[in-house]
């Protein structure tokens, strides 16, 4: 146990800052009632002014069923970058798996209104 | 990559996104300032690396995942603050 001890007091583990982790953000929404859950119409609103920010999109062609390739004329980094804005826009950190998939407002707005830590 | 018609991703197109994606999310632990410059550097390099590489070139696009995937573990360390360390090397190889 001394020996231990004197080892412990003169290693130093550097602290790895992960940027995933965020406790606090978790337990402050565990506190909200259910009430406060986004409506549909606002994440629909949200998710659409995201997709009209993007610079290369022309904002009077954003609907909420527009496919951001076949309709933007957008390529798959510019959807990857979509996907991301909207990850910041509702605070979520959406899978690869998932944010391959999501390709379209309509897909977008289905993820993220079923999504139950969007915010 | 895509274009107007859209295919299904193949695993190589996917591996690629990830990677992109890989640096957009480590760019965002950066500063204002860094993220920024790394967004339109990895952008650019990307979008260029599209254009060029042959799409077929499964041993090149391989190599520069490969790349790509080690560049983006020394970014994730936090003592990195930015590309500017690494961009010695992003210039040496091209």
């Amino acid at each position: 146990m001394a020996l231990r001890a004197a080892i412990l007091r003169h290693v130093r583990v550097p602290l790895q800052a992960s940027p995933k982790l965020q406790p606090w953000n978790g337990s402050i929404r565990s506190m909200s009632s259910h009430d406060d859950h986004l409506t549909k119409e606002e994440v629909v609103d949200r998710v659409l002014s995201v997709v009209k920010d993007f610079p290369k999109v022309d904002p009077s062609k954003v609907t909420p069923e527009v496919h951001f390739q076949k309709d933007l004329g957008l390529d798959s980094l510019d959807n990857v970058e979509i996907v991301m804005a909207l990850e910041e826009e509702f605070k979520l950190e959406i899978p690869d798996k998932e944010a391959d998939k999501i390709d379209s407002c309509h897909l977008a707005i289905e993820y993220i209104s079923n999504h139950p830590m969007a915010g | 990559m895509g274009g107007t018609k859209v295919q299904r991703l193949s695993g190589m197109q996917k591996q690629v996104l990830s990677l992109y994606r890989g640096f957009l999310r480590v760019a965002r632990s950066k500063s204002e300032e860094e993220r920024r410059n790394i967004e339109s550097v990895v952008n650019q390099e990307f979008r260029r690396n599209s254009k060029e590489v042959d799409r077929k070139n499964f041993q090149y696009i391989e190599y520069l995942l490969r790349r790509g995937n080690k560049q983006l573990d020394q970014l994730r360390n936090p003592g990195t603050i930015g590309l500017s360390s690494l961009q010695i090397d992003f210039l040496k190889i091209n």
